[in-house]
């Protein structure tokens, strides 16, 4: 292999050679100037031929990667602004007027590149309060708050229309264990009370199941207990808040390193990291949002990961089954 | 002198001093006064024995006033051009939107009835063509935002050129600022460094020539002199970057003094090729060389020598892409970062006279200076010779000088606006490795052309192959250089970036 081949990015424009360092640079300048000049403004050879042309970014590696699918489907780039012959640089774009225009509107071909790490992103459908991302974030910007807490759906009772559809008991989950001495909230005189707010339930950790019972250790530190599953219900860990200070982040990109379950993006997003306080830089749920597309393909993926997971241990517990059945 | 102007200001100047100072000679009394036993005094002897000293100095003190007013006052047309030019170049349009913006205001109106002021009463049809502009190329943007913006180059001044006069209004504002030595510095370097870098810049005027004419002083061996009082402003560079006591302009001194081995060297080398192929160091001979001798500009027989000279000199007057002293992305301001006031507004002042002084020199040392391009073939040409003629003799040397000047730093902020900023290895390797080389080569090729081609002895100027065949090479060798392409690169036809991240770029994707 020559020399070149240790900066060669595989591009012929991204060769570091005299005609891409030097002459390629200086032709696109004057260019840019000439267009400037009444009547020589015009000239074909000076032109960008792309304005109001089908946008066409598919080559074959994408495809190979994406396939047809691609973000520049159906997208045209913008008419040229020019208006007359004598005056050609009146309405050409001198500046982007950044919030009321953007610049991949105006001019498509100056993406930004896919791997920017811009605004953060998150799919909180696929979010399982792991909280890798918070230990991961050197700023301390990421701040989530997570209960176990006993899903709705486990909460049915027979003859409830949603009966039967919450989760299972499974080791190393959480499992609650209603409480006898539990008043409603609304009777809690919540001003004049000088105790703790009253809790629905004892919680505990699944350490083993078999059969009918669990082996559970309560989380109030009163120790390991076996427990028939007919007092318990299935608890899982849901988050309260997760909210992002975006004014103490650097965009490392490490929380999205940490995520195991491909939920926590790093956009390449620029937009709408702005406020007039610092207090608008806390970023809630509702500001994480990624694009719709790459939204419904992470769910969409990490459902299939987790149904895939979930039929395996099936198959598992049915083969385990039917062999003690043999037996 | 063979080359002539009719702006002979030497000439005239000299005549006028000679001739007050014969009035005055004439008045003084001419009869002996006594002194008792001191003798007797002649006044009018005594004058006459210093007149010559006197007149001398007199002329010389005109002459380099002369001189140095024509430098700053065309100056002012440097960063004009570097701002005007550098705008077209990025698509950032100042003057345009400033010329726009004198029938464009906010919403349908337009920016003040200016042509009311317009004398001789041409202001109603200069009115109605401002008010027809603003209906058929008026601004249609819905964004009032928009507007503001295309209408803040307005200031109700439309006959000073937008933005001509900034410079010296930033002159004025730096004037007024206060100077801040920085507590933990060096005060006497600091003080000392813009003194030796101001000074050796304005020193190099000297001997520039900016007609055959104006100039202030022509010592025998000018172009040394010259290049000499050149290379000094470095050092002054270096104990500004030291003396701050400032990472930042250490860092940028340091850079200044490392590359001005790589290309002091191969500079001096260059020129010395300019002087080896004139037959003399002496800056108006050179010009005289090609307007007179060899009948040919430098750059047609020198092509080698006029790109080293070009791209030494934009590493010596520190502008992008060689200007890592002052890399103002790395380093704040590089070696001048702590400097404030006029300290500043006189070192940023000097950096233009220097990239405009390296102008003047390339269109003096291969442009033919004052000549007009291709004169002599343009004279001789049947039937329209004549208007060229009359042209040529009208038109004063210094007119054609800067003209060629300013054309140059156009291409020295082409340059700016495309290249990037290399690094400091990058300056050095290329410096030793290939500027160097080059001028060694570009040295050899004036020695044997002076020598063998074209010598003292040799009757007439070059033979009509020369500069043909010299030049010709040279286009060969840029385009072979030009055309160097990738093909494997270009055969796979990848794109530079993905255009979108479905894939994560990070280590650890957890798929099954």
């Amino acid at each position: 292999m020559n020399d070149r081949q240790e900066y060669n990015t595989g591009h012929p424009h991204a060769t570091p050679n005299f005609r891409n360092l030097i002459i390629r640079p200086m032709w696109i300048t004057m260019k840019t100037a000439l267009r400037t000049v009444p009547f020589l403004g015009r000239l074909g050879i000076l032109k960008n031929n792309y304005h109001g042309k089908q946008v066409n970014l598919k080559d074959d590696f994408t495809l190979s990667r994406i396939g047809d699918n691609h973000l520049s489907e159906g997208h045209t780039y913008s008419a040229d602004r020019e208006s007359t012959d004598l005056l050609p640089f009146l309405e050409r774009p001198v500046t982007v007027m950044y919030p009321y225009e953007r610049l991949e509107d105006m001019e498509p071909w100056l993406f930004v590149p896919g791997n920017y790490n811009g605004r953060i992103g998150i799919v909180w459908e696929t979010c399982t309060a792991c909280k890798a991302c918070v230990r991961a974030c050197p700023n301390d910007c990421l701040h989530m708050t997570s209960e176990v807490r006993v899903n709705v759906l486990d909460t049915a009772e027979e003859g409830d229309e949603w009966h039967g559809y919450g989760s299972e008991f499974e080791t190393g989950g959480y499992a609650a264990k209603p409480r006898e001495d539990f008043e409603e909230i609304e009777e809690f005189d919540l001003v004049n009370e000088h105790s703790a707010v009253p809790q629905q339930y004892d919680f505990a950790e699944v350490i083993d199941i078999s059969g009918d019972t669990a082996t559970v250790r309560w989380m109030d530190g009163s120790g390991i207990e076996e427990i028939g599953t007919s007092e318990l219900k299935p608890a899982e860990t849901d988050i309260v808040s997760g909210r992002i200070d975006m004014g103490r982040c650097m965009f490392c990109g490490l929380c999205a390193e940490a995520c195991p379950f491909e939920s926590f993006f790093m956009t390449n997003e620029y937009d709408g990291m702005s406020g007039y306080s610092r207090d608008d830089l806390w970023f809630d749920a509702d500001r994480t949002r990624v694009l719709p597309a790459v939204h419904q393909e992470r769910v969409d993926m990490e459902l299939a990961k987790r149904a895939k997971k979930e039929k395996t241990k099936r198959e598992k517990k049915a083969a385990k089954a039917a062999k003690e059945a043999e037996a | 002198m063979a080359s002539s102007d009719w702006l002979d200001i030497r000439g005239w100047t000299e005549s006028i001093v000679g001739w007050s100072m014969d009035l005055v000679y004439d008045i003084l009394p001419s009869n002996d006064i006594g002194l008792g036993p001191l003798g007797t005094l002649n006044i009018q002897n005594e004058f006459g024995s210093i007149q010559g000293a006197l007149e001398t100095f007199i002329f010389t003190t005109i002459m380099c006033t002369v001189v140095f007013g024509t430098m700053m006052i065309t100056l002012m047309v440097v960063p004009y051009i570097e701002r005007k030019f550098i705008a077209r170049l990025m698509d950032r349009l100042g003057a345009t939107t400033t010329l726009r913006s004198l029938w464009i205001g906010e919403g349908h109106t337009t920016a003040g009835q200016w042509w009311n002021q317009l004398p001789f009463g041409i202001g109603a049809i200069v009115g109605w063509v401002v008010k027809t502009l603003n209906s058929v190329a008026g601004n249609e943007s819905k964004h009032i935002a928009v507007d503001r913006v295309h209408n803040r180059g307005y200031h109700g001044i439309w006959f000073l050129f937008p933005g001509f006069f900034q410079a010296l209004a930033d002159f004025l504002k730096f004037a007024t600022k206060e100077h801040i030595v920085p507590a933990k510095a060096d005060r006497v370097v600091f003080e000392t460094a813009p003194v030796i870098i101001i000074a050796t810049t304005v020193m190099v005027y000297a001997f520039v020539p900016f007609g055959p004419h104006i100039w202030a002083a022509n010592p025998e061996l000018s172009l040394v002199f010259m290049m000499a009082v050149f290379g000094v402003a470095p050092l002054g560079v270096f104990f500004a970057g030291w003396s701050s006591n400032n990472k930042y302009t250490l860092i940028g001194g340091m850079r200044s003094a490392a590359q001005l081995t790589a290309y002091e060297i191969p500079l001096l080398v260059s020129v010395l090729a300019i002087a080896v192929i004139s037959g003399s160091f002496n800056i108006l001979e050179i010009v005289d060389f090609q307007i007179e001798t060899s009948n040919t500009w430098n750059i047609f027989i020198m092509p080698l020598g006029a790109a080293l000279f070009l791209i030494t000199m934009i590493a010596e007057v520190e502008r992008i892409p060689f200007d890592m002293p002052e890399a103002e992305a790395e380093l704040v301001e590089g070696w001048w970062t702590e400097y404030g006031g006029i300290r500043w507004g006189l070192m940023f002042a000097v950096e233009m006279m220097r990239a405009y002084a390296a102008c003047i020199l390339f269109a003096l040392f291969f442009l033919g200076g004052w000549q007009l391009p291709f004169e002599d073939t343009l004279v001789g040409l049947p039937f329209v010779g004549g208007i060229f003629e009359m042209l040529a003799t009208a038109t004063p040397g210094v007119a054609i000088l800067l003209a060629k000047a300013y054309l140059m730093f156009a291409f020295f902020v082409w340059i700016r606006a495309s290249l990037h900023r290399i690094r400091t290895d990058q300056i050095l390797e290329f410096g030793w490795r290939w500027l160097l080389p080059a001028s060694i080569v570009n040295l050899a090729v004036a020695i044997l052309l002076r020598l063998e081609v074209w010598n003292s002895t040799a009757a007439g100027g070059w033979p009509i192959w020369a500069a043909p065949v010299l030049f010709g090479a040279f286009i060969v060798a840029f385009i072979v250089l030009a055309i160097d392409e990738d093909e494997e690169a270009l055969e796979l036809n990848r794109r530079m970036y993905h255009t979108q991240t479905l894939e994560k770029a990070s280590p650890g994707t957890h798929r099954d």
